[in-house]
Protein backbone atom coordinates (compact mmCIF):
# COMPACT_ATOMS: atom_id res chain seq x y z
CA UNK A 1 0.00 0.00 0.00
CA UNK A 2 1.25 3.24 -1.13
CA UNK A 3 2.38 5.28 2.37
CA UNK A 4 1.99 9.31 2.83
CA UNK A 5 4.90 11.64 4.64
CA UNK A 6 3.46 12.71 7.68
CA UNK A 7 2.99 16.78 7.14
CA UNK A 8 6.13 18.17 8.57
CA UNK A 9 5.56 19.59 12.75
CA UNK A 10 6.39 23.21 13.04
CA UNK A 11 6.75 25.11 16.26
CA UNK A 12 3.77 26.39 17.39
CA UNK A 13 4.99 29.94 17.64
CA UNK A 14 4.43 32.64 20.70
CA UNK A 15 0.69 33.95 19.88
CA UNK A 16 -1.47 30.71 19.95
CA UNK A 17 -4.98 32.64 20.62
CA UNK A 18 -5.72 32.78 24.44
CA UNK A 19 -9.38 31.80 23.89
CA UNK A 20 -7.82 28.41 22.33
CA UNK A 21 -5.93 27.61 25.36
CA UNK A 22 -8.56 29.51 27.93
CA UNK A 23 -11.23 26.85 29.83
CA UNK A 24 -10.01 23.58 28.90
CA UNK A 25 -7.74 22.81 31.97
CA UNK A 26 -10.85 21.53 33.76
CA UNK A 27 -11.00 17.60 33.20
CA UNK A 28 -12.35 16.82 36.84
CA UNK A 29 -16.15 18.91 36.54
CA UNK A 30 -19.12 16.39 37.12
CA UNK A 31 -16.93 13.38 36.51
CA UNK A 32 -16.54 10.25 39.37
CA UNK A 33 -13.19 9.63 40.87
CA UNK A 34 -10.51 11.20 42.91
CA UNK A 35 -10.48 15.18 41.81
CA UNK A 36 -6.72 16.30 42.13
CA UNK A 37 -4.84 19.27 41.10
CA UNK A 38 -1.43 19.39 38.81
CA UNK A 39 0.63 22.43 38.39
CA UNK A 40 4.23 23.20 37.14
CA UNK A 41 6.47 25.63 36.04
CA UNK A 42 8.08 25.63 32.72
CA UNK A 43 11.70 26.70 32.37
CA UNK A 44 14.25 26.72 29.13
CA UNK A 45 18.08 26.24 29.81
CA UNK A 46 18.83 29.43 31.09
CA UNK A 47 15.96 29.03 34.03
CA UNK A 48 13.65 31.71 32.75
CA UNK A 49 10.00 30.28 33.25
CA UNK A 50 8.24 30.35 29.87
CA UNK A 51 5.21 32.00 28.92
CA UNK A 52 1.81 30.80 26.76
CA UNK A 53 3.75 27.39 26.23
CA UNK A 54 0.64 24.82 25.76
CA UNK A 55 0.49 21.27 27.60
CA UNK A 56 -1.96 18.95 26.56
CA UNK A 57 -2.72 16.02 28.59
CA UNK A 58 -3.93 12.95 28.06
CA UNK A 59 -5.10 9.60 30.62
CA UNK A 60 -7.77 7.16 31.47
CA UNK A 61 -10.16 7.49 33.69
CA UNK A 62 -10.30 6.54 37.75
CA UNK A 63 -10.55 2.64 36.31
CA UNK A 64 -7.61 3.20 33.87
CA UNK A 65 -10.26 3.22 31.22
CA UNK A 66 -9.63 5.60 27.85
CA UNK A 67 -12.89 4.09 26.76
CA UNK A 68 -15.42 5.91 29.27
CA UNK A 69 -17.50 8.27 27.33
CA UNK A 70 -18.48 10.00 30.32
CA UNK A 71 -14.84 11.15 31.32
CA UNK A 72 -13.22 13.15 28.24
CA UNK A 73 -9.43 12.16 29.68
CA UNK A 74 -8.28 15.40 27.09
CA UNK A 75 -7.05 18.82 28.33
CA UNK A 76 -4.60 21.74 27.88
CA UNK A 77 -3.42 24.75 29.83
CA UNK A 78 -1.29 27.33 28.80
CA UNK A 79 1.39 29.13 30.71
CA UNK A 80 0.95 32.15 32.82
CA UNK A 81 3.79 34.62 32.21
CA UNK A 82 5.34 33.22 35.30
CA UNK A 83 5.57 29.65 33.76
CA UNK A 84 2.74 28.35 35.62
CA UNK A 85 0.48 25.83 34.42
CA UNK A 86 -2.96 24.42 35.99
CA UNK A 87 -4.90 21.21 35.24
CA UNK A 88 -7.64 19.97 37.41
CA UNK A 89 -8.53 16.20 37.04
CA UNK A 90 -9.18 12.82 38.49
CA UNK A 91 -6.78 10.40 39.14
CA UNK A 92 -6.31 8.08 36.97
CA UNK A 93 -6.48 4.19 37.42
CA UNK A 94 -3.89 1.37 36.30
CA UNK A 95 -4.14 0.24 33.06
CA UNK A 96 -2.73 -2.51 31.54
CA UNK A 97 0.18 -3.10 33.19
CA UNK A 98 1.07 -0.02 34.21
CA UNK A 99 1.21 2.58 36.98
CA UNK A 100 -1.10 5.43 36.81
CA UNK A 101 0.22 8.40 34.78
CA UNK A 102 -1.00 11.26 32.50
CA UNK A 103 0.73 11.85 28.74
CA UNK A 104 2.21 15.82 28.48
CA UNK A 105 2.58 16.80 25.40
CA UNK A 106 4.43 20.52 25.34
CA UNK A 107 4.52 22.81 22.19
CA UNK A 108 5.87 25.96 22.10
CA UNK A 109 8.01 28.61 19.87
CA UNK A 110 11.84 26.97 19.62
CA UNK A 111 9.95 23.44 19.45
CA UNK A 112 10.29 22.79 16.22
CA UNK A 113 7.94 19.86 16.69
CA UNK A 114 5.71 18.71 19.67
CA UNK A 115 7.73 17.27 22.66
CA UNK A 116 6.04 13.97 24.68
CA UNK A 117 6.68 13.43 28.44
CA UNK A 118 4.65 11.14 31.11
CA UNK A 119 3.91 12.44 34.80
CA UNK A 120 3.86 9.55 37.51
CA UNK A 121 1.83 10.08 41.00
CA UNK A 122 4.79 7.71 42.91
CA UNK A 123 7.25 5.12 41.57
CA UNK A 124 4.85 2.12 41.27
CA UNK A 125 6.29 -0.64 39.14
CA UNK A 126 6.07 0.32 35.72
CA UNK A 127 7.96 -0.56 32.48
CA UNK A 128 8.59 2.62 30.58
CA UNK A 129 9.25 4.09 34.02
CA UNK A 130 12.10 1.41 34.79
CA UNK A 131 13.45 1.98 31.58
CA UNK A 132 14.23 5.28 32.54
CA UNK A 133 16.71 4.36 34.87
CA UNK A 134 18.73 7.12 37.06
CA UNK A 135 16.62 10.25 35.17
CA UNK A 136 13.15 8.26 36.02
CA UNK A 137 13.01 10.48 39.51
CA UNK A 138 12.28 13.83 37.04
CA UNK A 139 8.82 11.74 35.86
CA UNK A 140 7.40 10.96 39.42
CA UNK A 141 5.17 14.36 40.45
CA UNK A 142 5.96 15.97 43.76
CA UNK A 143 2.83 15.56 46.10
CA UNK A 144 2.16 18.98 47.93
CA UNK A 145 -0.83 18.38 49.24
CA UNK A 146 -4.15 16.00 49.86
CA UNK A 147 -5.05 16.34 45.88
CA UNK A 148 -2.34 18.39 45.04
CA UNK A 149 0.52 17.62 42.73
CA UNK A 150 3.54 19.49 41.38
CA UNK A 151 4.97 18.51 37.98
CA UNK A 152 7.76 20.90 37.00
CA UNK A 153 9.07 21.07 33.41
CA UNK A 154 12.66 22.03 32.90
CA UNK A 155 12.99 22.09 28.65
CA UNK A 156 16.91 21.87 28.65
CA UNK A 157 19.85 21.80 30.93
CA UNK A 158 20.66 20.62 34.48
CA UNK A 159 17.51 18.59 35.65
CA UNK A 160 16.35 18.72 32.19
CA UNK A 161 12.77 16.60 31.83
CA UNK A 162 13.27 13.36 30.48
CA UNK A 163 11.00 13.23 26.99
CA UNK A 164 10.33 10.65 24.46
CA UNK A 165 10.63 10.39 20.50
CA UNK A 166 6.88 9.41 20.48
CA UNK B 1 7.95 -4.12 25.66
CA UNK B 2 4.55 -3.47 24.29
CA UNK B 3 2.72 -3.96 27.52
CA UNK B 4 0.40 -6.56 26.45
CA UNK B 5 -1.21 -4.87 23.51
CA UNK B 6 0.08 -7.11 20.82
CA UNK B 7 0.65 -10.40 22.98
CA UNK B 8 -2.68 -12.32 21.36
CA UNK B 9 -1.60 -12.79 17.34
CA UNK B 10 -4.49 -11.60 15.02
CA UNK B 11 -4.97 -11.17 11.55
CA UNK B 12 -5.85 -7.62 11.97
CA UNK B 13 -3.03 -5.22 11.30
CA UNK B 14 -2.25 -3.41 14.69
CA UNK B 15 -2.45 0.64 14.03
CA UNK B 16 1.07 2.03 14.16
CA UNK B 17 2.43 5.22 14.21
CA UNK B 18 5.46 4.48 11.98
CA UNK B 19 8.57 6.52 13.28
CA UNK B 20 9.65 9.98 12.29
CA UNK B 21 12.05 10.66 9.67
CA UNK B 22 14.66 13.24 10.51
CA UNK B 23 15.17 14.01 6.62
CA UNK B 24 11.30 15.53 6.65
CA UNK B 25 10.68 16.18 10.45
CA UNK B 26 12.64 18.96 12.02
CA UNK B 27 13.91 19.03 15.46
CA UNK B 28 17.01 19.87 17.78
CA UNK B 29 18.72 23.23 17.44
CA UNK B 30 18.02 25.10 14.18
CA UNK B 31 20.53 27.70 12.48
CA UNK B 32 19.14 30.78 12.46
CA UNK B 33 16.51 30.39 15.06
CA UNK B 34 18.46 31.23 18.68
CA UNK B 35 15.56 30.26 20.90
CA UNK B 36 15.95 26.18 19.77
CA UNK B 37 19.30 26.54 21.40
CA UNK B 38 17.53 27.40 24.95
CA UNK B 39 14.05 24.68 24.62
CA UNK B 40 14.96 21.71 22.48
CA UNK B 41 16.30 19.08 25.20
CA UNK B 42 19.90 18.51 25.27
CA UNK B 43 19.73 14.76 26.23
CA UNK B 44 18.30 12.34 23.69
CA UNK B 45 14.26 11.85 23.34
CA UNK B 46 14.11 7.90 24.48
CA UNK B 47 11.87 5.67 22.96
CA UNK B 48 9.19 3.55 24.09
CA UNK B 49 7.11 1.08 23.02
CA UNK B 50 3.09 1.88 22.04
CA UNK B 51 0.10 0.66 24.06
CA UNK B 52 -3.20 1.58 25.09
CA UNK B 53 -2.15 5.06 26.48
CA UNK B 54 -0.20 6.18 23.28
CA UNK B 55 -2.54 5.11 20.87
CA UNK B 56 -6.39 5.74 22.36
CA UNK B 57 -8.21 9.13 21.01
CA UNK B 58 -8.28 11.66 23.21
CA UNK B 59 -11.94 13.46 23.29
CA UNK B 60 -11.71 17.04 22.66
CA UNK B 61 -15.81 17.46 23.02
CA UNK B 62 -16.98 18.76 25.00
CA UNK B 63 -14.15 21.04 25.73
CA UNK B 64 -13.00 22.30 22.65
CA UNK B 65 -15.75 23.79 20.06
CA UNK B 66 -16.22 24.92 16.52
CA UNK B 67 -16.10 28.08 15.39
CA UNK B 68 -17.33 29.77 12.08
CA UNK B 69 -15.37 29.41 8.91
CA UNK B 70 -15.67 32.49 7.45
CA UNK B 71 -12.58 34.78 9.59
CA UNK B 72 -12.91 37.53 6.80
CA UNK B 73 -16.33 38.63 7.66
CA UNK B 74 -18.05 40.75 5.26
CA UNK B 75 -19.69 44.07 3.67
CA UNK B 76 -18.80 46.68 6.24
CA UNK B 77 -16.91 44.56 8.67
CA UNK B 78 -14.61 43.23 6.07
CA UNK B 79 -11.12 42.39 6.96
CA UNK B 80 -9.11 44.54 5.08
CA UNK B 81 -6.54 42.54 2.83
CA UNK B 82 -6.54 40.22 0.21
CA UNK B 83 -9.42 37.80 0.47
CA UNK B 84 -8.72 33.77 -0.13
CA UNK B 85 -10.26 30.34 0.39
CA UNK B 86 -8.15 27.64 1.53
CA UNK B 87 -8.82 24.09 0.94
CA UNK B 88 -7.83 22.23 3.23
CA UNK B 89 -7.89 17.90 2.99
CA UNK B 90 -7.14 15.72 6.20
CA UNK B 91 -5.51 12.29 5.48
CA UNK B 92 -3.40 9.69 7.75
CA UNK B 93 -0.04 7.80 6.27
CA UNK B 94 -2.51 5.47 4.40
CA UNK B 95 -4.23 8.18 2.68
CA UNK B 96 -7.61 7.58 4.21
CA UNK B 97 -9.52 10.74 4.72
CA UNK B 98 -9.94 11.92 8.81
CA UNK B 99 -13.82 12.53 9.24
CA UNK B 100 -14.83 14.31 12.12
CA UNK B 101 -11.86 15.51 12.31
CA UNK B 102 -10.75 19.12 14.86
CA UNK B 103 -8.96 21.86 13.22
CA UNK B 104 -7.63 24.89 14.97
CA UNK B 105 -6.12 28.06 12.82
CA UNK B 106 -4.66 30.80 13.92
CA UNK B 107 -2.70 33.20 11.84
CA UNK B 108 -1.85 37.20 11.63
CA UNK B 109 -3.75 40.13 10.00
CA UNK B 110 -2.92 41.53 6.49
CA UNK B 111 -0.22 43.71 8.07
CA UNK B 112 1.90 41.30 9.75
CA UNK B 113 -0.31 41.53 13.30
CA UNK B 114 -1.63 38.94 15.84
CA UNK B 115 -4.38 39.08 17.99
CA UNK B 116 -2.06 37.56 20.94
CA UNK B 117 -1.33 40.44 23.38
CA UNK B 118 1.98 39.41 23.31
CA UNK B 119 2.75 40.68 20.17
CA UNK B 120 4.84 43.62 19.89
CA UNK B 121 4.68 44.27 16.24
CA UNK B 122 4.37 47.82 15.58
CA UNK B 123 1.64 47.05 13.02
CA UNK B 124 -1.84 47.54 13.39
CA UNK B 125 -4.65 45.58 14.23
CA UNK B 126 -7.88 45.60 12.36
CA UNK B 127 -10.89 45.74 14.06
CA UNK B 128 -12.83 43.41 11.87
CA UNK B 129 -10.44 40.40 11.99
CA UNK B 130 -9.90 37.79 14.93
CA UNK B 131 -7.53 35.35 13.45
CA UNK B 132 -8.50 32.13 15.42
CA UNK B 133 -10.89 29.51 14.16
CA UNK B 134 -12.09 25.84 15.03
CA UNK B 135 -13.00 23.69 12.19
CA UNK B 136 -14.35 19.87 11.79
CA UNK B 137 -13.53 17.94 8.44
CA UNK B 138 -16.56 16.53 6.42
CA UNK B 139 -16.71 13.12 5.77
CA UNK B 140 -14.29 13.36 3.35
CA UNK B 141 -11.83 15.31 5.40
CA UNK B 142 -11.80 18.50 4.15
CA UNK B 143 -12.65 21.77 5.75
CA UNK B 144 -12.88 24.95 3.71
CA UNK B 145 -11.87 28.57 5.48
CA UNK B 146 -12.41 31.94 4.16
CA UNK B 147 -9.96 34.45 5.59
CA UNK B 148 -7.80 37.02 4.50
CA UNK B 149 -3.80 36.62 2.98
CA UNK B 150 -1.67 37.41 6.28
CA UNK B 151 1.30 39.63 6.12
CA UNK B 152 4.58 39.25 6.62
CA UNK B 153 6.30 40.09 9.79
CA UNK B 154 9.44 40.69 11.63
CA UNK B 155 11.52 38.46 14.56
CA UNK B 156 12.03 40.53 16.91
CA UNK B 157 15.67 40.40 18.10
CA UNK B 158 16.64 38.09 15.36
CA UNK B 159 18.56 39.97 12.96
CA UNK B 160 16.55 40.41 10.86
CA UNK B 161 14.37 37.47 10.03
CA UNK B 162 10.98 37.94 8.95
CA UNK B 163 8.55 35.51 8.70
CA UNK B 164 7.01 34.50 5.70
CA UNK B 165 2.63 34.82 4.78
CA UNK B 166 1.59 31.29 6.79
CA UNK B 167 -1.06 30.53 8.11
CA UNK B 168 -0.75 28.01 11.95
CA UNK B 169 -2.80 24.56 11.55
CA UNK B 170 -3.20 22.66 14.70
CA UNK B 171 -5.07 19.15 14.23
CA UNK B 172 -6.14 15.58 15.88
CA UNK B 173 -5.48 12.45 14.11
CA UNK B 174 -6.52 8.98 15.04
CA UNK B 175 -4.74 8.98 18.38
CA UNK B 176 -2.93 10.68 20.90
CA UNK B 177 0.57 10.41 18.66
CA UNK B 178 -0.63 11.59 15.80
CA UNK B 179 -1.15 15.25 17.01
CA UNK B 180 0.07 17.66 14.02
CA UNK B 181 0.68 21.58 14.55
CA UNK B 182 2.29 23.10 12.03
CA UNK B 183 2.30 26.24 9.48
CA UNK B 184 1.20 26.27 5.82
CA UNK B 185 3.11 28.42 3.45
CA UNK B 186 2.32 30.51 0.07
CA UNK B 187 3.62 29.78 -3.29
CA UNK B 188 5.96 32.32 -4.40
CA UNK B 189 6.82 34.27 -1.81
CA UNK B 190 10.90 35.62 -1.78
CA UNK B 191 10.66 34.97 2.32
CA UNK B 192 10.12 31.27 2.00
CA UNK B 193 13.34 31.04 0.67
CA UNK B 194 15.35 32.33 3.78
CA UNK B 195 12.92 31.42 6.72
CA UNK B 196 14.50 29.01 9.08
CA UNK B 197 11.17 27.01 10.30
CA UNK B 198 10.87 26.02 6.60
CA UNK B 199 14.22 25.67 5.86
CA UNK B 200 14.55 23.49 8.68
CA UNK B 201 12.76 20.67 6.86
CA UNK B 202 15.41 19.37 4.70
CA UNK B 203 13.69 17.08 2.50
CA UNK B 204 13.06 19.36 -0.42
CA UNK B 205 9.93 17.43 -1.03
CA UNK B 206 8.31 17.33 2.69
CA UNK B 207 9.31 21.06 2.40
CA UNK B 208 7.12 21.63 -1.01
CA UNK B 209 4.35 20.03 0.64
CA UNK B 210 4.41 22.99 3.53
CA UNK B 211 3.89 25.21 0.90
CA UNK B 212 -0.30 25.49 -0.21
CA UNK B 213 -1.08 25.57 -4.22
CA UNK B 214 -2.31 28.40 -5.76
CA UNK B 215 -5.61 27.12 -8.06
CA UNK B 216 -6.93 29.43 -10.55
CA UNK B 217 -10.28 30.32 -10.27
CA UNK B 218 -12.35 33.20 -11.42
CA UNK B 219 -14.19 34.28 -7.94
CA UNK B 220 -13.69 37.03 -5.68
CA UNK B 221 -10.87 35.47 -3.77
CA UNK B 222 -7.92 33.83 -4.10
CA UNK B 223 -8.12 29.79 -4.15
CA UNK B 224 -4.84 27.65 -2.21
CA UNK B 225 -5.60 23.95 -1.58
CA UNK B 226 -3.28 22.27 1.56
CA UNK B 227 -3.24 18.80 2.49
CA UNK B 228 -2.40 17.61 5.93
CA UNK B 229 -1.24 13.95 6.47
CA UNK B 230 -1.49 12.89 10.27
CA UNK B 231 0.80 9.99 11.42
CA UNK B 232 -0.76 6.55 11.68
CA UNK B 233 -2.01 3.68 9.38
CA UNK B 234 -4.52 0.86 9.49
CA UNK B 235 -6.83 3.06 10.72
CA UNK B 236 -9.33 -0.48 10.02
CA UNK B 237 -7.52 -1.72 12.49
CA UNK B 238 -9.11 -2.29 16.23
CA UNK B 239 -7.58 0.32 18.44
CA UNK B 240 -6.26 -1.27 21.49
Amino acid sequence: MKRLVPTAEMTLGPFFPPEFAAGANDLAAGVQGEAIEISGRVVQADGRSLDNVVLEIWQADAEGRFDNPAFSGWGRAATDSSGIYVFRTIRPGAIQGRAPHINFLLLYSGLMRQLQTVMYFDDSPDPLLESMTERSERLVAKQEGANRYRFDIRLRGEGETPFFDD
Amino acid sequence: MVYGVNDMASAVPAYIVPRRDPRTQSEGVVEGYAQTALRWPAQPLARRAHGPSELTRPRLAPRLKASGANLAGQGGTRALGQLIDVRVSVVDEDGAPLTGAMVEIWHCNAAGKYIHPNDSNDAPADLNFYGAARLITDRDGRIDLRTVKPGAYPVPDSGGWWRPPHIHFSVWGRVWLSRLVTQMFFPGEPLNERDAILNAVRDPQARGRCIARFVPQGGNALVYEYDLVVRGRNAAAELP
